[in-house]
């Protein structure tokens, strides 16, 4: 609600404040701002303090959030193109990502959530998700076998744990640490940044960088809320969406890097696994695609692209 | 009329609950089971038990207000107790106040807010991510108990209000 | 959140809790006040449906049903009995012997499986009675186990101090499950002293001294029973089983035990164990539901924010700020369940605090040693919501009862809070 003609737009996300992607919101919420000429003023609630990744969806739909971040894994079970995300060794390399990306593929599957009430805004980069493990190194998909593996809250996340071998135990993210510590899970598979930042390692001690996955992360708003903003301040948040994007791709880089440093540093014991193997096992799921073919059409154009 | 139905809701509730209860233990050893004897953890267990204790907490609570053992903290009630008599009718205004609000928890967020996150999810027609179950049934549990507990309330305000015409009639 | 919202919620809620309203729907109400204010009604009542649901949705929470259910068991079955001769044979003769027990099995049950309700429930169920039998005031006996059940959250591992580390953005969990023994045992000790002395001022009935012969047959007599003990604990330090499991397994084996050999469960008893154990869980759930709705509201509602810097907006020196800080945190307490306090303090007083030379795991030994008296206080408080619901007490004679042990966890708090640094 309006007071005193100025906009508060609620964005609650499950990350801690330290992390880049909260950083590059914050970042967002300047822009926006600044655009809408004082118009719009974007609030941060961070570290799961307004619930998870999917119960924040579901408050987009309901109308009581305004904005959130979401892993687009996460957004399969309620949007499925982007299911397509989580196809692994769907991009060649981060190149070909970014292209995708800021392609007229990447905006058409943003928009494709504007039917389920949650419009896609921009993708901020989250790099290639690898396995990390508590007992044991991961060298070739059979290493997976009889563990269970914390997986994102996605059908596709689940069949391609399954693919290679892992049994698949969705959890939210912030439950995590306690699954892993517990013994609920044997190991999760995740990011540099997010591994580090969470401080997995402390349990997790090998990580095993076959780069299966590289799901990016959307910021969304509901379309309770687009469709209440006006034609510029519709306008102005787009905008900011993008600058924060682009500023997002730099803080994300020098993340990568020093996570890889850090976790070098603690001592976790970094495998570099030849990635065929973990390739073929996966194939299937690109056979399997026949059931959905909305995502089929999308990996077979993402695949072509230059 | 209302009493038999009473217990025949009573003992079905009872029913589900010894199922669900049983249920969740059976699902976890037999997570156990799958990871120790048979080298294979399944993926399902661990949301059948989420969804389980959702289930068995919502249903259980709105049984619990049929039996009343829900916690309350009743400052009035405990100052009336040695003033006035059980049957006096600010005492029974008071329970029917209290049942009220009851009544309007289960109708309000219960049972309206419940049915409308029932139907947005699968008007959305939203999956859980390891069973593939809607999750428009698994939010179900709140209008069913919603229900009862309007049932139960209901009932007991009957019963209420029998005791505030007998006192009307000595008095 | 205007501050005339902010008192409307507040005395809401007090005055439905007075008028006699169940806990759980007087803070459901609670909660729906402010949001409908700010929000479409329809969309509020969808919002607090979808948190309650939610707020059940944790896997931390498994635990809780399977504890109470084998509580039953050991209850009815025998099992209790059994353990409870067995230590009356070791402290029996101390004045407030079986509180000590109650403490002591708290602490280990409580640090081995980092839930303190799961403590509070498993824990309560079989001991209460035992006390009470032994000539124990009920309510004592609740709050001993209440607060008791507390310190697994402080003695690792701990999951609330996974969510400040979390919420901190930086924290070691190491470091801070190090930091979080010392205070974890003082809680302990300054509980059964304080039990002690109440023990022996109402003059609590002393077991005679018991012959080692007679402790040895006793140990033997309790010897099935003891390795349920070593099942569970065993089985989650030895990492076999998770909490979750562990309770399944003790379901399993106190049914065995209490059906199967001791015989003093039939098996057409145990559709009715069931029951009441479902029960027992379900209140627990209906209170948890709620209450994360509710401080979903406030955080929502930046009602906290608020708060803190109206407080820390009025000064003072290092000490007065640090006894603010504490304030804040009790007063949050008693509404917010633990979780969400942590998620949302942290980011608010840790800065504060950093600023004023806290160390940052000092801060959140702090921080967690005043939310574990939130827990047992009411309104809201999950540990005081499961040790009633077990013992079968009322909330406020129970709170009463719980007084002295509030002290006793305050000086423990003060101690932490001026000299914690002493043993990082
Ligand atoms: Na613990
Ligand atoms: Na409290």
């Amino acid at each position: 609600r309006e007071d005193s003609g100025t906009r508060r737009i609620k964005l609650a996300h499950g990350l801690a404040t330290s992390h880049p992607v909260h950083q590059a919101m914050v970042y967002f919420g300047e822009r926006a701002e600044l655009h809408s000429k004082g118009t719009l003023r974007v609030e941060i609630h961070p570290s799961e303090q307004l619930g998870t990744e999917r119960e924040a969806i579901e408050l987009l739909q309901i109308g009581s959030l305004g904005m959130t971040k979401v892993s687009a894994s996460v957004m399969e079970s309620f949007v499925p193109e982007y299911g397509v995300f989580s196809l692994p060794y769907l991009f060649r390399d981060d190149r070909h990502r970014a292209a995708v990306l800021d392609s007229e593929i990447g905006s058409e599957i943003l928009q494709a959530g504007r039917s389920y009430g949650v419009r896609g805004l921009v993708y901020y980069d989250a790099g290639s998700r690898s396995f990390y493990t508590r007992d044991r190194p991961i060298h070739t998909p059979a290493d997976l076998i009889g563990l269970k593996i914390r997986t994102q809250e996605s059908p596709s996340a689940i069949r391609m744990v399954r693919a290679l071998g892992g049994s698949a135990t969705p959890i939210a993210w912030g439950e995590l640490y306690t699954a892993l510590q517990q013994g609920v899970v044997d190991g999760a598979e995740n990011n540099p940044p997010s591994f580090y930042l969470s401080r997995h390692y402390e349990v997790c001690k090998f990580y095993s960088l076959d780069e299966h996955t590289a799901v990016p992360d959307v910021l969304l708003v509901s379309t309770h809320l687009w469709d209440r903003l006006t034609a510029s301040e519709r306008e102005a948040l787009q905008q900011a969406a993008l600058e924060s994007g682009q500023f997002q791709r730099e803080l994300w880089a020098s993340a990568t890097d020093e996570a890889m440093r850090s976790l070098e540093a603690v001592g976790v014991e970094i495998l570099r696994p030849g990635k065929s193997l973990f390739a073929a096992s996966v194939e299937p799921l690109y056979e399997g695609l026949s059931g959905s073919p909305g995502v089929a059409r999308l990996s077979e154009r993402i695949k072509a692209m230059r | 009329m209302c009493q038999a139905l009473r217990r025949r809701l009573d003992r079905i509730l009872e029913s589900i609950l010894v199922i669900l209860m049983s249920g969740m233990v059976l699902n976890v050893l037999w997570q156990i089971t799958t990871r120790y004897l048979l080298g294979d953890p399944s993926s399902v267990t661990e949301e059948i038990a989420r969804f389980g204790l959702i289930w068995l907490g919502m249903l259980g609570a709105s049984y619990g207000f049929g039996r009343k053992v829900h916690l309350s903290v009743g400052l009035v009630d405990e100052f009336l107790d040695s003033r006035i008599a059980k049957d006096h009718p600010l005492r029974i205004g008071l329970e029917l106040v209290s049942l009220g609000c009851v009544g309007i928890f289960a109708a309000l967020i219960l049972v309206v807010g419940g049915s409308n996150l029932v139907s947005l999810s699968s008007e959305f027609n939203q999956v859980s991510a390891a069973l593939g179950v809607p999750l428009g049934a698994v939010y179900s549990v709140l209008p069913i108990s919603g229900a009862i507990v309007l049932f139960y309330s209901g009932l007991q305000a009957i019963e209420i209000s029998g005791r505030w015409r007998a006192w009307g009639g000595e008095g | 959140m205007d501050p005339l919202q902010a008192t409307l919620l507040f005395s809401g809620f007090a005055i439905l809790l007075a008028l006699g309203v169940p806990i759980a729907v007087s803070i459901g109400l609670s909660a729906l006040l402010p949001l409908a204010l700010s929000l479409d009604t329809d969309v509020a009542l969808t919002t607090l449906a979808q948190r309650m649901a939610t707020g059940l949705d944790r896997f931390t929470l498994l635990a809780i049903p399977f504890f109470i259910l084998s509580g039953q068991f050991m209850n009815r079955g025998g099992i209790a009995r059994r353990l409870i001769d067995f230590a009356r044979a070791l402290v029996g003769m101390l004045p407030g012997g079986l509180a000590f027990v109650n403490v002591v099995s708290g602490m280990l049950f409580g640090a081995i499986s980092g839930s303190a309700a799961a403590a509070a429930a498993g824990i309560g169920s079989f001991m209460l009675p035992r006390m009470e039998e032994q000539g124990y005031d009920r309510n004592f006996g609740a709050a001993i186990n209440i607060a008791s059940a507390t310190t697994s959250l402080i003695i690792p591992p701990s999951n609330i101090l996974i969510v400040y580390a979390l919420a901190s953005g930086g924290v070691s969990i190491a470091a801070l499950f190090m930091a979080g023994y010392l205070p974890g045992l003082m809680v302990g000790g300054v509980l059964m002293g304080v039990s002690g002395v109440i023990a022996f001022r109402r003059g609590y009935p002393v077991d005679e001294r018991v012959r080692a012969g007679e402790a040895l047959r006793r140990g033997v007599a309790a010897l099935p029973s003891l390795f349920l003990v070593v099942l569970v604990i065993g089985g989650i330090v030895g990492g076999v089983f998770t909490p979750t499991e562990a309770g399944a397994m003790a379901v399993l084996y106190s049914l065995i035990l209490s059906v199967g050999i001791y015989r003093e469960v039939k098996w057409r008893d145990v559709p009715e164990i069931l029951v009441e154990a479902s029960v027992m869980t379900s209140i627990v759930m209906l209170l948890i539901a709620t209450s994360m709705a509710f401080s979903w509201v406030l955080a929502y509602e930046r009602i906290p924010e608020a708060i803190t810097e109206w407080l820390l907006s009025m000064g003072g020196g290092r000490i007065a700020t640090l006894l603010a800080i504490n304030l804040i945190l009790l007063v949050a307490g008693t509404v917010l369940d633990m979780t969400p306090a942590v998620l949302v303090f942290t980011p608010m007083l840790l800065p504060v605090a950093v600023g004023l030379g806290i160390d940052p795991v000092q801060f959140g030994i702090i921080m967690v040693l005043n939310l574990c008296i939130g827990l047992c206080t009411p309104p809201v408080g999950s540990v005081l919501f499961v040790g009633c619901s077990v013992a079968g007490t009322r909330i406020g004679a129970t709170s009463y009862a719980l007084l002295p042990l509030y002290a006793g966890m305050i000086v423990v708090l003060l101690i932490e809070t001026f000299f914690g640094h002493l043993w990082l």
